[in-house]
């Protein structure tokens, strides 16, 4: 009876743990609905009507927020996620950045009449991914929350298939992403092995490479230095950021403003439960790479950002040399005050970075938008739209006034309290470069004569979302100072005990 | 027992002649090819070291990173298709719509 008692073993062990994952399940079993029966059978909207697939999708993504802000702490699934302050954290940022998403894709969607029930399930399905992303604590979770938010976006990316550009970003993230799983997977493999193939959890990991012979310090070594590339792909950090401004460029623009976001900070989730607990014992061997492929981000990043001319180009190039500035963070050797400066740079990213990116769809009405030169007298043509993009930009530049500054003051002050000061002379000097090529569009908004040829009108959503985050940069630096304060109460990093790591179901 | 040095080595072969692959080969389908390669060298890691220890860890994380590479073949060749119908072929040398 081989069967039915690996039925009910499966079972048993699922619903142990089950309470762990409700916002996934939820997140999963309704994009698996969407597709079918509800699409084809019991709702029989014509095409035009299938903008209408964006009021559940959000409903779904706000329940999932609310159950995953009262998730429970604790360990499960045989010590292979965790939900802690880090997991709850990160996972409101990436479901807060995929609301975003899909109240920017109306537009967009609807001009090219591609409004599917697939679009909004694929979304649904890759932030689960991130979901599951922010709570792995064992390399095989890690690799698979992953895999299955990148398959998801790969899709996503390609999603305008009647367009050239699309596919061709769709097919070199692919092959790039591949590439880098690919690469991933063999580092985690090594790790396993410099265990002799005993574990691949990170507590029991940060344990076992701490004290491995000296034979094997070659895997241990290789193994980490792949793992971390395998992840800077992921997040675009200098030197395996190529694919990121021609994907950002190819994408339909409410993805390009989601990829800037969600799947960046699920994987910084990543970076800072195995740089920050897994690999501390050997952070030795991948604190200097780390700390040159921080600094190169932060460098290249702003440099190349100078010379674009179009728009998303720009973004997608500001979003590399960000995500070098939370690198930062995942230097710190105090994990608890790293995950928290990054959380918060997070949070205000993606604010500014959601705005910035829907002033941008906006100018997309008629495929205008895409360059900077798009931009010109905007400050003559939509006041108020200008003056939101002139809040995001300067606020993206961390100029003081503005809430991106204290992202980058709190992150910076961590950086030179944990001794990082060459890192932060040239994140400094790096960010003066950045208020270049932010203000160049400002120039081009309020010192340049308006351009024939008038925008689409936008929709609702759009409007509110811009309306909202301008807000929320503007009345949120009344608050900037006690950012910090507030969020010194969440416990990022649960103290585990030994006995917990290895508490199997009881079977 | 085979010498788990020996494992290691070829191992890493697989897993080079994979890189290789990507870095030099300029049809889609090929790298697709060879990044299930790179996969494949480090599932044979995973088996043998999970064979070495006892334990059925890393067999089973063998077992999921294969049902992995179907997915992922799955969504490779939906894209290759969607760019031979727009492009008529599938070389990468010849994606060149978006620089700078």
């Amino acid at each position: 009876m081989l069967a039915p008692s690996f039925a009910t073993g499966l079972w048993e062990n699922l619903s142990h743990d089950i309470h762990y994952i409700w916002p996934q399940i939820l997140l999963m079993v309704s994009g698996l609905l969407m597709l079918w029966p509800l699409d084809s059978w019991l709702l029989p909207w014509t095409k035009a009507e299938k903008h209408k697939w964006a009021i559940p999708t959000m409903a779904i993504l706000l329940l999932s927020l609310a159950i995953s802000v009262y998730t429970p702490n604790g360990l499960g699934f045989s010590a292979m996620y965790k939900v802690d302050g880090l997991t709850k954290g990160f996972q409101v940022l990436c479901i807060l950045a995929s609301i975003f998403a899909v109240m920017l894709s109306q537009k967009v969607l609807g001009a090219l009449f591609e409004h599917t029930a697939e679009y909004y399930a694929l979304i649904l399905f890759a932030t689960s991914g991130m979901l599951f992303m922010c709570g792995a604590v064992d390399l095989v979770t890690i690799y698979f929350s992953i895999e299955l938010m990148a398959l998801c976006i790969y899709i996503l990316v390609a999603y305008l298939r009647n367009q050239e550009r699309g596919i061709e970003a769709g097919m070199k993230y692919f092959l790039l992403g591949a590439f880098s799983s690919g690469i991933l997977l063999y580092g985690i493999s090594l790790l396993f092995a410099a265990t002799g193939g005993i574990t691949t959890n990170l507590t029991e990991l940060n344990q076992k490479l701490a004290v491995v012979s000296q034979d094997k310090s070659l895997l241990v070594y290789s193994g980490a230095l792949m793992v971390l590339v395998g992840l800077c792909f992921k997040v675009a950090a200098v030197p395996f950021h190529m694919w990121s401004p021609d994907v950002y460029d190819g994408a339909p623009t409410p993805i390009t403003a989601w990829l800037a976001t969600a799947p960046k900070a699920a994987s910084l989730a990543v970076f800072l439960r195995i740089f920050g607990t897994g690999f501390h014992s050997i952070s030795y061997e991948w604190e200097a790479p780390l700390m040159l492929i921080a600094g190169a981000t932060m460098i290249l990043g702003n440099v190349a950002a100078i010379k674009q001319q179009s728009m998303k180009r720009l973004l997608a190039y500001s979003s590399i040399a960000h995500v070098g500035y939370m690198l930062l963070g995942v230097l710190s050797k105090d994990a608890q005050a790293g995950a928290q400066a990054i959380w918060l740079y997070m949070l205000l990213y993606l604010f500014m970075n959601t705005g910035a990116f829907a002033v941008v769809i906006y100018l997309q009405g008629k495929n205008e938008g895409e360059r900077i030169e798009d931009f010109s007298g905007m400050g003559k043509r939509h006041p108020v739209l200008a003056f939101s993009m002139l809040v995001f930009l300067l606020s993206l530049a961390g100029i003081p006034p503005f809430i991106g500054f204290f992202g980058k003051f709190y992150l910076f002050l961590l950086a030179v309290e944990q001794g990082y000061t060459t890192l932060v002379v040239i994140a400094l000097l790096t960010s003066a470069v950045s208020a270049f090529y932010y203000l160049e569009v400002v120039k081009q908004m309020y010192f340049k004569e308006p351009a024939e040829g008038e925008v689409a009108p936008m929709d609702s959503y759009s409007k509110f979302l811009i309306s909202t985050t301008c807000a929320v940069v503007i009345i949120g630096t009344a608050f900037g100072p006690q950012l910090l304060k507030w969020t010194d109460d969440i416990r990022w990093f649960e103290k585990e005990t030994p006995a917990a790591v290895m508490e199997f179901p009881n079977k | 027992m085979v010498s788990m040095n020996a494992v290691l080595l070829i191992s890493f072969l697989l897993w080079s002649v994979g890189v290789a692959g990507v870095l030099i080969r300029r049809n889609a389908l090929v790298i697709l090819m060879c990044v299930e390669l790179m996969l494949n060298a480090a599932n044979l890691n995973f088996i043998a070291f999970a064979r070495m220890s006892g334990t059925v860890h890393g067999q089973a994380f063998a077992l999921l990173v294969m049902g992995f590479a179907a997915a992922e073949v799955a969504v490779g060749l939906a894209l290759v298709v969607a760019l031979y119908r727009k492009k008529g072929n599938i070389q990468v040398d010849e994606i060149n719509l978006l620089k700078g």
